[in-house]
């Protein structure tokens, strides 16, 4: 691995050497210091700290994201087209090595700066928290500066009785063509899916979420916090709000503490609860009950959550830009997996365009849906021939949909401006998933394509 | 009488059977972006390397030298036929650690120091840190880089790039070096310094490829070259069987009375008629450059200088054998011998003795000194590497094997 680590070194020296380090730097340090001086926000400080950790870490990613792509395709491009590779090819030294020598030493780099802008973005959070009264920093610390775990009621499963139901409608024929079929199983589904996020005015609904075991003591005299959010049935014109009764606390308790609160829909709102009203099997019910003479619906993935502390915010947000690294670490896969064969502008170029892809999954979902992309009808959107391209493209932009999912699904920017834990578990799977599998698909095709290039072929 | 640097003469380094390079039907061909046939700039070429050889590549622009080097290296895929390296694929790793590579144009990081460059390469070859720094110090004194050690390779000139890239073909102590036009950007002392390498590597029975447009390179070091020309090679053998005038002859000997010499030119137009012709033999320009740098070399300078003995590790076992060409670098660094070298009457370039009866010449020429100058040749006098006067006949030959073209 002496080759390997050797070539990481070079890159990371050229980069030093080309001063890029210090350009670099200057503008990430620009963004965080400028960033406070322009936002808007909604005037308090709770507000103010979330988007300054919105818009200063968007601000690093992305900032660091396009480098990482350009230094990518660079690093490895250029050196292809200036001769540089040839030489080091003629060494001793496997391909892959040199490959992955340029990968790491674009990821040093990159560890390098996302520390330095992490902790210029952590220690000005500190600053301007530290000028706020000791109210508003009490604020901050319990919904912000913090790691905060979520409790949610599990999904069910609503896929039997969409079954029994359908089943039953074809016992009673009401399903006439076969192509209908489909359709109505969706039908069914949203039916069964609406009926139980419904309340109804003047109803309720009660959720008992477990917060572990151990959490009566664990979390004695802390605050819990409910996040929940709604929809209408109705059109909502802005600034409305509609009003809400909550109870929460064991159900036989004489010591449930009740609220009131009204709040528009469609948008998330956080409140606190009294602590100590954690039943001794570690569970915490909430009863929320309509208020409003029209009714309510509150989704059953996201409708409502408890959130605890979990842990403090310096280590959560060492590992939400552990996943902002991980993201890198896509990316520099990416710029080098087309530098293994293209020159240096059409690589740039190539790697945009993959990453904007990757970004739109909205034309890979219609793809998958519509079961193909030849021959499909104009009227319901649904490909009826059946064909090797269709069946191919259906598999292919699945699995492609599947892994853009996974890899979107880490989203360490809203977590931390959420005060949202996130765990060392999800950062190994982040790295498992994002640079092991992501990433592990470019490393391997572009090591491959480098392999069998004949790098003094005529460009 | 005035020394000089002793000249070059092909090397006479024990070769042996052991092939190094075989190259059987190699052939390549360059296809467009459709894959169709675009140049074939190699068809169908055989030859083999020893072990212990120097072998030249020579042709015009475009001929294939390149693209066989970049087979041989694994740069370039052939197209057909096929290529070892001791005894595997160019492609192969292990078989890359036994290789140096000297290309053509210095393809260094512009932003490395000689050292960083070297410790780059080093690390390439997985040295270990103490053998990388010995190495490192070593090649550049002896490639004369000991006074730009804090330069930028992107500061040199296209001479100290070429010095720079000679020492990192040379980093792993390679059985077989590659060297691409390797004294291309270089003054005469370099190129006279890169030609005593070459001859030291080959004593050491190191296998030197040479690829180079200067006849007179290849003349002075190899031990057998390949003519290409349009892909295919057009003479190959080894320089005495390819540059060898069998109907004349040359004496040389020291400066004789003008009777002496006319009686001789006497007995010899009576042997062979008016051909006869007598000069007085000149040094070569590279050999009296090199006598004036020298005397110069008092004067420090912030550049390239010449350079020092060969690095310790790459003379090994040759050094006990105290080769005249080793000393070449040892004596280019002593004042002394070099101002002797720029001065005084030079009566020949070869170095043995000539085999004459020079008492008996000198008794023949009493009788008349009247008689013009003329060349004397007498059979099987000196056989060594044609000297530098006689480069153009080299390259009225080597152009006649080009057939006709100017190589």
């Amino acid at each position: 691995m002496q080759p390997l680590f050797a070539v990481a070194r070079l890159t990371l020296k050229a980069a030093f050497r080309y001063r890029l380090v210090l350009v670099l730097m200057a503008l990430l340090l620009g963004a965080v210091i400028a960033l406070p001086m322009i936002i808007k926000h909604d005037g308090s400080a709770l507000g103010f700290t979330q988007i300054l950790i919105t818009y200063t870490l968007s601000a690093i990613t992305t900032l660091l994201g396009f480098a990482t792509l350009w230094l990518a395709c660079g690093s490895l491009a250029r050196e292809v087209e200036d001769f540089s590779m040839q030489l080091v090819c003629t060494k001793p030294v496997p391909r892959w090595q040199i490959w992955l020598g340029k990968w790491v030493g674009i990821m040093a780099l990159n560890l390098l700066l996302l520390a330095v802008s992490g902790t210029a973005v952590y220690f000005l959070l500190l600053a301007k928290a530290n000028g706020l009264s000791a109210e508003q920093q009490k604020v901050l610390q319990d919904e912000v500066l913090v790691a905060r775990k979520s409790a949610r009621e599990a999904v069910p499963n609503i896929e039997p009785d969409v079954e029994r139901l359908y089943q039953e409608r074809i016992k009673q024929q009401a399903v006439a063509a076969l192509n209908d079929r489909d359709f109505v199983r969706k039908q069914i589904r949203e039916q069964i899916k609406a009926s139980r996020q419904y309340i109804r005015p003047g109803q309720g609904r009660r959720w008992i979420l477990s917060l572990g075991p151990d959490a009566a003591t664990r979390l004695k005299d802390q605050t819990l916090y409910v996040r929940v959010h709604y929809i209408t049935t109705e059109y909502a014109a802005t600034g409305v709000t509609y009003e809400f009764g909550w109870e929460v606390g064991p159900p036989e308790g004489h010591t449930r503490q009740r609220l009131q609160n009204s709040f528009a829909p469609e948008s998330f709102t956080t409140f606190a609860i009294e602590p100590n009203h954690i039943a001794p099997d570690g569970t915490v019910t909430v009863d929320m009950f309509n208020l409003n003479d029209k009714p309510v619906l509150l989704p059953l993935e996201d409708g409502l959550e408890v959130l605890y502390r979990e842990g403090g915010f310096a280590l959560n947000f060492a590992r939400g830009l552990g996943i902002i690294f991980c993201w890198l670490g896509l990316l520099c896969a990416i710029g080098l997996f087309t530098a293994s064969k293209m020159q240096f502008n059409v690589a740039a170029f190539v790697s945009l365009a993959i990453l904007i892809v990757g970004t739109s999954s909205g034309t890979l979902k219609q793809v998958v849906e519509q079961g193909g992309v030849i021959g499909v009808g104009t009227e319901d959107g649904v490909v009826t021939q059946k064909s090797l391209v269709n069946q191919a493209s259906v598999v292919v932009y699945g699995n492609l949909r599947w892994l853009i999912e996974q890899v979107a699904g880490f989203n360490p920017v809203d977590s931390l401006s959420t005060g949202r834990s996130i765990t060392w578990g999800q950062l190994a799977t982040a790295f498992v998933v994002v640079v092991g599998l992501a990433g592990g698909v470019f490393m391997v095709a572009g090591i491959w394509i480098f392999t069998r290039r004949e790098l003094a072929a005529p460009q | 009488m005035a020394t000089l640097p002793t000249p070059l003469s092909a090397p006479s380094a024990p070769h042996s059977d052991e092939v190094v390079i075989r190259a059987v039907g190699l052939t390549k061909v360059f296809q467009d972006f459709w894959g169709r046939p675009k140049a074939r700039a190699v068809d169908n070429v055989d030859f083999e390397v020893r072990r212990g050889e120097v072998f030249g590549l020579l042709g015009p622009n475009g001929s294939g030298k390149s693209t066989t080097i970049k087979m041989l290296l694994g740069l370039l895929y052939p197209t057909k036929g096929q290529v070892t390296v001791f005894g595997a694929s160019p492609r192969d790793v292990k078989t890359k650690a036994r290789i140096g590579y000297l290309p053509e144009e210095s393809y260094l990081y512009r932003y490395l120091t000689p050292g960083e460059t070297l410790d780059f390469f080093g690390n390439l070859f997985a040295l270990d840190s103490d053998d990388r720094k010995k190495r490192t110090e070593q090649l550049i004194e002896m490639v004369g880089l000991g006074n730009a050690r804090t330069r930028t390779v992107g500061e040199f000139s296209k001479g100290m790039q070429r010095r720079i890239g000679l020492a990192q073909a040379l980093i792993n102590d390679p059985d077989l070096i590659i060297l691409d036009e390797p004294t291309a950007g270089l003054d005469p002392l370099g190129c006279r310094e890169i030609k005593d390498l070459i001859r030291t590597l080959a004593k050491r029975g190191k296998t030197v490829i040479l690829s180079s447009h200067l006849l007179a390179d290849v003349e002075d070091v190899c031990d057998r070259v390949v003519i290409y020309y349009g892909g295919k090679i057009q003479a190959q053998g080894t320089l005495k069987e390819l540059l060898a005038a069998p109907d004349e002859v040359r004496i040389t000997s020291p400066v004789l009375s003008r009777e002496t010499t006319e009686k001789v030119l006497q007995i010899l137009r009576a042997e062979v008629g008016d051909t006869v012709r007598l000069e007085n033999p000149t040094q070569n320009l590279e050999n009296y450059f090199l006598g004036v740098v020298e005397r110069a070399r008092a004067q420090s300078t912030s550049g390239a200088t010449s350079g020092n003995s060969v690095a310790a590790f790459i003379k090994g076992g040759a050094e006990a054998g105290a080769s005249q060409s080793d000393k070449v670098l040892d004596r280019l660094t002593k004042p002394s011998a070099a101002a002797a070298a720029a001065t005084g009457p030079i009566p020949a370039v070869t170095a043995p003795a000539p085999k004459v009866d020079v008492a008996k010449l000198a008794a023949l020429t009493k009788a008349d000194e009247s008689a013009p100058p003329a060349t004397v040749e007498p059979a099987k006098t000196t056989t060594e590497t044609p000297k530098p006067a006689d480069l153009s006949k080299a390259n009225e030959k080597l152009s006649g094997l080009l057939g006709g073209k100017k190589p």
